[in-house]
């Protein structure tokens, strides 16, 4: 089972109650919630808040992706995910993406939900744009998508 | 014919409107859009280095959600998007 989407924070809020109530099965006996958030220092910059750019299409194409091959690759039993990224102005302290995953052994909660976050970090098309207390706004270098 | 490129990341300060609209020779392939998109930036925003070595790191994709490589022809109106180094959530 697997549910993810993008979030427009100006209309929406990830909430861990929502991605608890997904994950919730009789078949898993371990679960892991992974939160990121906006930290408050970058490249020795005060940072006060990110903007997160998607293309919605590809993004949730890449989730699906992922979740597929982390099946495959780690051989899951009972694998369960729930993948939300935020779109849109998010201040310090406030979560950018939700991970929770479910498995039927503790032991595979851990490597999924790395996998998940670490390939979202590699191929994933979301932007940040770093807002910052003393100089102007800028967005962040990236890796560029194999042309 | 025309076709329409939506910008994403660090492209959307190409545009105010967050898309732009290229006129090109039927055929053209992903190369010569990224040709003629570094020609309206040297006309658009001259002195704006950045913005064209953003346009030769990206990628671009089609309505499909699918990245399209260099040789992938353009042979009808279409959206395209402009995909710059990702971020990586």
């Amino acid at each position: 089972m697997f549910h993810c989407d993008v979030i427009d924070v100006s209309k929406n809020k990830i909430t861990l109650e929502k991605a608890q109530a997904f994950i919730e099965s009789h078949k898993c006996g371990a679960s892991l919630f992974f939160i990121g958030t906006v930290r408050d220092n970058n490249n020795d910059k005060t940072v006060t808040g990110i903007t997160y750019d998607s293309h919605d299409g590809m993004v949730k194409k890449s989730f699906e992706e992922i979740f597929d091959e982390a099946n495959k690759t780690l051989q899951l039993q009972h694998p369960v995910a729930f993948v939300e990224h935020a779109k849109g102005y998010v201040p310090l302290g406030g979560i950018s993406v939700v991970i929770a995953v479910a498995c039927k052994h503790r032991a595979q909660v851990y490597e999924f939900s790395r996998y998940i976050i670490e390939e979202i970090k590699k191929r994933t098309p979301i932007w940040k744009k770093e807002h910052y207390n003393e100089t102007d706004s800028e967005w962040l270098k990236g890796n560029p998508i194999q042309k | 014919m025309k076709i329409k490129i939506e910008l994403f990341g660090a492209a959307r300060d190409f545009a105010n409107d967050n898309i732009l609209e290229l006129k090109i020779d039927n055929q053209t392939d992903i190369k010569g859009i990224r040709e003629n998109l570094l020609t309206w930036l040297k006309k658009e925003h001259p002195n704006n280095n950045n913005y064209s070595n953003i346009v030769k790191n990206s990628a671009f994709c089609n309505e499909n959600n699918e990245i399209v490589h260099d040789d992938y022809l353009v042979s009808k109106e279409q959206k395209l998007c402009i995909i710059p180094p990702i971020g990586g959530g």
